[in-house]
């Protein structure tokens, strides 16, 4: 949905990155951490990723789901809103606000193919349950803006329309932080563009300069970008499933 | 109140954790009826402030939250403007359900979330049907140059309305106007690849690159509806009444003659051109059947009433057009009257209440001074006094007031914030008068005779003031079988007693009007 991101509710809605990394009371009374906290809102993005996969939607709805998903743990608890349940729920109501509705029953097909483990097995009527609570959680704000929307544009601009595919999956990846909740989308993409240069080793000063932008804001992105890369090497399924575990078996 | 559980959140701009409960508000009665639900006016208790609460039915929870219901939020929480609509809040009702049975249990939230708005007054045509109400030139020109205002904004925005007619135009008593009900509309961009379904607009309004089948288009479908609209407010009823879609296509085609590759490059490629070409070529008749309106009037018409959507005047520049920069300039919307509360709705409603006395009335063989003195509904005083307020730009005087009361009972609506329906209650809306008196113009005609108003001359509002221009002397007779437009409508007791436009100001030059009725 195009129009003024200025003006939008996601930029009114921006956090510090201090309130996205708030462990809700009740996740820490089981035990969880702010590292297990992301891991499993990790966990979670690469669960809608192959969900959409399989349903098959646009990249934009994925984004939009995850978006949901992790702006609903800033105001919701992980143990009353189970992630394996809100994860799939974001998806599904991703794809009506994206206008590539995906039936319940489908994306309930493709969870139990996905997944035996029993955890994971909710029915419709979960999904549709779910679904207005995590509006609410939302409190109806739906639209999302992204950093793919600008990126064509910027990298032809940049001289650079050779690393699309690379700054396109960079921005994926984005995704797997909580950027999108905390910078305007240009600022992701444009940090994307860097790395891509920089994993390019094209030099892009002169081209940064001249877009009078927030510099510092495009690098502290940058670098979270790439401290994420760094640290997710030591991201083991080991230490994804000691997290998950904490969370409650189903109630 | 219950309330508290839940009403401690959502106030302001700061996210939520959670909605308020529907018991904030004091449900004061039922205003509307659409495909999604009722709406009703209703008192936030806390603050007192009157809202109108729109319910989203969930009955059919098959896939959940309705993605209409999710357009429409997502568009209104977007759209700040002020001439759209504000959506305040979104409530739930608790319901007896909640967690009853927990995850196995009933939906939570069946049938019970409501899309809470400002409460507007009026809607367009709710406040057109007024019995005896005629809009000035600088109150059309007011409202229509809000109406474009809104839409312009709604464009740029990139969002469709979808669904532009008098009843989703509300009012407010400040002279307001605004666009609601957007449970149609649709964001869109020009690179937008896929198709959009053209069962949208009610029939009156749609343009024929719908009707024709395309599933293409842009914000040109919506100022189709407007040229209708602006036609409707200066003629003083629908232009293209069509009882269904052939028809419809038809009535615009004889208006606006027939499409051909010369005037709209391209039609012949519509899903449809083949299966409803007309048969014989047809000349556009829009300036011979609108003669009587000025000529900046008529000039902004055609250019709104054009078949190719492509040509079709867009808001922005139909806001730049002479009409609305010479004189009588748009008034300001402060300084128009105050009407007591009207949505189409309850003008109907009002109507079949008058048809009911009329009946009445019969039967009793009452005659005419016992009549006006039992039947207060339409009277001329207080008309003759809420006209020449009208005119003088006055304030606020509550119209119909009698008439008026029974209706806040409520019933069964058709209000503003609800769906379209085809050519709504089509027909019967805007009964043919059959009067014959074409020259009294609509201003008070005797309702008590219901024959043509030759008796009312002697009300308050001099006649010659209109008498001039009524176009008496232009139309053919043939024309006035269907009768001026402004007025059959308003007799309580006599004629049809149904049908309601309210007269305005163009309107008493009654046009010839045969062409609409073939």
């Amino acid at each position: 949905m195009a129009t003024d991101f200025w003006t939008s509710t996601h930029y009114k809605q921006l956090l510090d990155q201090e309130e996205v990394d708030v462990v809700h009371q009740l996740d820490k009374d089981r035990g969880i951490t702010l590292e297990d906290f992301k891991l499993i809102k990790l966990h979670m993005t690469n669960y809608i990723a192959r969900l959409a996969q399989n349903v098959k939607v646009r990249q934009r709805v994925v984004a939009t789901a995850v978006t949901y998903m992790r702006r609903a743990y800033t105001r919701r608890s992980m143990t009353e809103y189970d992630p394996r349940l809100v994860a799939p729920t974001c998806l599904y109501l991703a794809s009506k606000a994206e206008e590539s509705t995906v039936q319940a029953r489908l994306l309930v097909f493709y969870i139990k193919k996905l997944h035996s483990d029993d955890k994971y097995r909710y029915e419709i009527k979960d999904i549709l349950e779910m679904e207005m609570k995590i509006l609410e959680a939302l409190n109806y704000y739906l639209v999302v803006f992204h950093p793919y929307r600008a990126l064509s544009q910027l990298l032809q601009d940049a001289g650079m329309s050779d690393a699309t595919q690379m700054t396109w999956g960079l921005i994926n990846d984005s995704y797997k932080m909580d950027l999108i909740l905390i910078y305007p989308p240009h600022s992701i993409a444009l940090a994307c563009i860097y790395v891509a240069s920089m994993l390019k080793d094209k030099d892009n000063t002169a081209w940064f300069e001249q877009l009078r932008v927030d510099m510092n804001m495009v690098e502290k992105v940058a670098t979270e970008i790439l401290d994420f890369y760094d640290n997710h090497k030591t991201i083991t399924d080991e230490k994804v499933n000691a997290a998950m575990q904490k969370l409650s078996t189903r109630t | 109140m219950a309330g508290a559980a839940y009403g401690q959140l959502n106030l302001e701009e700061s996210p939520s954790w959670g909605s308020r409960s529907v018991d904030c508000f004091e449900k004061l009665e039922q205003i509307g009826e659409g495909t999604y639900g009722q709406v009703y006016m209703a008192r936030e208790i806390k603050t007192g402030e009157i809202v109108a609460l729109k319910k989203i039915r969930m009955d059919n929870e098959k896939e959940g939250f309705p993605i209409t219901a999710i357009r429409e939020i997502k568009i209104l929480k977007k759209l700040q403007h002020e001439n759209v609509i504000k959506l305040k809040e979104i409530v739930t009702s608790p319901g007896p359900e909640v967690d009853e049975h927990g995850k196995s249990g009933g939906h939570k939230y069946k049938g019970s979330i409501y899309m809470v708005f400002e409460y507007m007054d009026h809607d367009l045509t709710g406040l057109a049907d007024r019995p005896g109400l005629r809009f000035t030139i600088p109150q059309i020109k007011c409202y229509m140059k809000q109406l474009l205002t809104g839409l312009h904004y709604c464009h740029v925005n990139q969002v469709l309305h979808r669904d532009i007619k008098g009843s989703n135009l509300l009012i407010d008593n400040e002279g307001n106007l605004k666009l609601a009900d957007f449970g149609l509309a649709r964001s869109y961009s020009s690179d937008h690849k896929g198709n959009l379904t053209n069962r949208v607009i009610t029939l009156w309004y749609r343009p024929p690159e719908l009707l024709l089948g395309a599933t293409k288009y842009g914000p040109s479908v919506d100022m189709w509806s407007v040229g209708c609209i602006f036609a409707e407010l200066l003629h003083g009823k629908p232009i293209l009444t069509g009882k269904n879609e052939p028809e419809q296509l038809n009535k615009i085609f004889e208006l606006c003659g027939s499409p051909d590759e010369v005037n709209w490059p391209g039609v012949s490629r519509t899903p449809w051109y083949n299966k409803f070409k007309p048969s014989r070529q047809m000349k556009r008749r829009v300036r011979e059947v609108f003669r009587h309106f000025d000529r900046n009037a008529l000039e902004l018409l055609e250019k709104m009433l054009t078949l190719d959507p492509s040509q079709r005047i867009s808001a922005k520049d139909a806001l730049d057009a002479e009409y609305f920069w010479t004189d009588p300039l748009p008034c300001d919307p402060k300084s128009l009257p105050k009407y007591e509360s009207s949505h189409e709705f309850q003008t109907k409603k009002k109507r079949q209440q008058q048809r009911q006395n009329e009946e009445q009335a019969k039967r009793q063989k009452l005659q005419h001074p016992q009549q006006h003195a039992r039947l207060p509904p339409v009277q001329q005083p207080g008309q003759a006094q809420a006209h020449s307020q009208v005119w003088a730009g006055g304030h606020n005087h509550p119209m119909g007031n009698s008439g008026q009361a029974p209706l806040a009972a409520g019933g069964p609506t058709h209000h503003q914030f609800g769906k379209p329906r085809g050519p709504p209650g089509g027909p019967n809306r805007y009964p043919p008068g059959g009067n014959p008196n074409p020259g009294v113009g609509g201003y008070y005609p005797d309702r008590s005779t219901g024959q043509g108003g030759v008796g009312f001359s002697g009300g308050q509002y001099p006649p010659q003031a209109r008498a001039p221009s009524a176009s008496g002397p232009r139309g053919s007779s043939a024309g006035y079988g269907v009768g001026p437009p402004n007025y059959s409508q308003n007799v309580p007791y006599g004629g049809s007693g149904a049908g309601g436009r309210g007269p305005n100001v163009a309107g008493n030059r009654n046009p010839p009007y045969n062409w609409q009725q073939q």
